[in-house]
C-alpha cells in the first residue's frame, strides 16, 4: 500500500502524506500539526491518530517533549452526545 | 555568563494580537522580535470563535473601528500567503421578544447613523435565513460587513507574513522580568536568556497585567471565562453567523428575561458554522480567575440555550468543547496605548471578546503609534489614562 495515501484520521480524511508533510514545512509541534491539518479534530475526538499524530510530529524532530511542550489534550465530552441529552437542565 | 542580545520592538505576546503587530510593523519596515511564552496562538486565541463582527459593538467609535478592521481583514484574505477561511457572509441577531425587537431597532439606526451597514430582518427573512430556527422568534438585524475567520490559522497566517518581511519570533521564550536601565533600554529576561530593546509592546491579552506589574503599571484587565461547543457537520444548518439579541445584554451587562442558570453563567446563543462544516455553539460568561476548565454545568446551558433557538438541532451531535478567557476591560474597549509613565512601552490587550475582530486595527494602530505616523481612528478612547482619569475623578 502507498503510504502516502494512507489514511491516518479517519474522521477529517487526513492522510500520512499530509501529515509528514505539514510537519516538514512548518517544523511544528503535535499540537500546530493537529489544528493546520485537523488530524485528531474529527467526530472521534483523536481516539483513532492522536498516537500517531504525536509520533509524525516527533520524528521529525519538531515535538521533543519540553515542560511546556505536552502531548495532545483531550476534551470533554467524553463521547458524543446529542444537544437533547446534553442540554436536559434538571430544576 | 549572560549573552546579551539588543532589539529595536519587542513584542511580547505571541497571540493574535501580537501577530497583527509583528505583521503591521515588519511590514513598515521596523525591526520586531516577538517573545512568546508557550507556542503561537496557544491561549485565548486559539479557545475561542473566528468571527470579525462589528454588530455586537457599541454604535459610534466602537463600531467605526470594527468597520475599520474588517476592511483590514478583506485585505489581508488576498495579501497573505496561508489561508485563513475567510468568509464574508455577513451576520444576524435574532431576538425572542418585543422588548428585544424594540432594542434591536434602536440599534440599527444607531449603527446606519454611525455609518455601517446594518438593517431590520422581518419573520419571513429568518425562515429563509434557515429552516432550523424556532418558529416564534419575531425577527432580528443583519450587519452585512461581518465576516468570519479560523482564529489560529490567522494567527498563524500573519506570523509567517510578519517572518517573509524579517520579524524574529520565539517561541517558548517566557519573560520573567523586565526593567529599564541606565541608558534607559528596556532589559528583558527571559528564560531562554537576557535581551535589551528600545521599545516593548505588551501583547498579554488576559496576562497583560503581569508584564505591567514588573514596570509598576497597573493594567485594569480581567479574565472572563467563556466556553463553546463544537457540534459536528451533519446538516448545514446556517451559512453565517448568529447570534441572540441577548448576546448584547450580557456582554454590556443589562437585565434579560431568561432562566437563573442562564443569567448566571451569561449565557447566549452564538452559532458560527467553520469552514469544516462543524459548527460553533457559544456562549458564556464568567469571572472565575484564571482556571480554564471546561464546566458541565456551563456545556448544558450553551446546549439547551441552542435548542430554544434551533428546535430542530436536538437529535445532533456535539463533540468537543472548550474554555477560554476574555481579557475584559470595564469599558468594553481594548487598552490601544502608549504608557506616558514609561516612554517606549505600549499596551495592546483588553479586547474581551473582540480580539480576532479588532486584532488588525490594534497591529496597524501600534505599528502608527511606533512610526508616529497619523493613526487610522482616534486613539484617546483607547487609552490606558482612561482609568486611571476616571479613578482620580470618582475622589473628587
Amino acid at each position: 500500500m502507498n503510504e502516502n495515501v494512507m489514511i491516518i484520521c479517519r474522521c477529517e480524511e487526513v492522510t500520512y502524506h499530509e501529515l509528514v508533510s505539514t510537519a516538514t514545512k512548518y517544523k511544528c509541534s503535535a499540537r500546530e500539526l493537529k489544528l493546520r491539518t485537523r488530524a485528531g479534530m474529527g467526530y472521534c475526538g483523536g481516539r483513532t491518530c492522536r498516537t500517531m499524530v504525536e509520533k509524525i510530529a516527533q520524528s521529525m524532530g519538531t515535538n521533543t517533549p519540553t515542560e511546556t511542550n505536552i502531548s495532545l489534550k483531550v476534551q470533554p465530552p467524553i463521547r458524543p452526545v446529542s444537544f437533547e441529552n446534553l442540554g436536559r437542565i434538571s430544576k | 555568563m549572560k549573552h546579551i542580545n539588543h532589539r529595536d520592538v519587542v513584542v511580547i505576546g505571541g497571540g493574535i494580537i501580537g501577530a497583527a503587530i509583528a505583521y503591521y510593523g515588519s511590514k513598515s519596515g521596523l525591526e520586531i522580535t516577538v517573545f512568546e511564552k508557550n507556542e503561537l496562538g496557544s491561549g485565548t486565541s486559539s479557545k475561542c470563535d473566528g468571527d470579525i463582527l462589528a454588530v455586537d459593538k457599541d454604535p459610534g467609535f466602537n463600531s467605526q473601528m470594527a468597520l475599520k478592521s474588517q476592511k483590514l481583514v478583506h485585505e489581508l484574505h488576498t495579501e497573505l500567503d496561508t489561508p485563513f477561511e475567510y468568509r464574508n457572509y455577513g451576520s444576524i441577531l435574532v431576538c425572542e421578544n418585543d422588548m428585544e425587537l424594540e432594542a434591536a431597532q434602536k440599534w440599527v439606526k444607531q449603527q446606519q447613523n454611525a455609518g455601517l451597514d446594518f438593517r431590520m430582518l422581518d419573520r419571513e427573512d429568518l425562515r429563509n435565513e434557515s429552516k432550523y430556527f424556532a418558529d416564534d422568534l419575531l425577527g432580528g438585524l443583519e450587519c452585512q460587513t461581518d465576516s468570519m475567520v479560523n482564529p489560529y490559522l490567522f494567527t498563524y497566517s500573519l506570523f509567517e507574513g510578519a517572518k517573509r518581511y524579517g520579524a524574529h519570533i520565539h517561541t517558548h521564550t517566557e519573560v520573567v522580568n523586565l526593567y529599564k536601565n541606565q541608558a534607559k533600554q528596556f532589559v528583558i529576561e527571559t528564560n531562554q536568556g537576557t535581551f535589551t530593546a528600545n521599545k516593548v509592546v505588551n501583547a498579554c491579552g488576559v496576562w497583560a497585567p503581569f508584564i505591567g506589574k514588573m514596570l509598576d503599571i497597573d493594567i485594569p484587565i480581567k479574565p472572563r471565562k467563556g466556553q463553546i461547543i463544537v457540534a459536528s457537520r451533519q446538516k448545514p444548518v446556517g451559512v453565517r453567523n448568529v447570534m441572540e439579541f441577548g448576546y448584547l445584554i450580557s456582554k454590556f451587562g443589562g437585565e434579560r428575561k431568561v432562566d437563573p442558570l442562564i443569567e448566571k453563567y451569561g449565557v447566549a446563543l452564538v452559532m458560527e458554522p467553520t469552514e469544516s462544516q462543524n459548527f460553533l455553539i457559544g456562549s458564556s460568561r464568567q469571572f472565575n480567575g484564571y482556571e480554564t476548565k471546561v464546566d458541565n454545568e456551563v456545556m448544558k446551558c450553551i446546549a439547551h440555550r441552542a435548542v430554544r433557538f434551533y428546535p430542530k438541532i436536538a437529535d445532533m451531535t456535539v463533540i468537543r468543547a472548550y474554555a477560554g478567557l476574555r481579557p475584559w476591560t470595564a469599558d468594553h474597549l481594548p487598552i490601544i496605548s502608549q504608557v506616558e509613565a514609561i516612554p517606549g512601552f505600549y499596551i495592546a490587550a483588553g479586547h474581551e471578546g473582540d480580539g480576532i475582530s479588532l486584532a488588525a486595527i490594534t497591529g496597524k494602530l501600534i505599528e502608527e503609534m511606533i512610526n508616529e505616523t497619523n493613526t487610522s481612528v482616534p486613539i484617546e478612547p483607547l487609552s490606558l489614562n482612561r482609568f486611571h482619569a476616571s479613578l482620580e475623578h470618582s475622589f473628587d
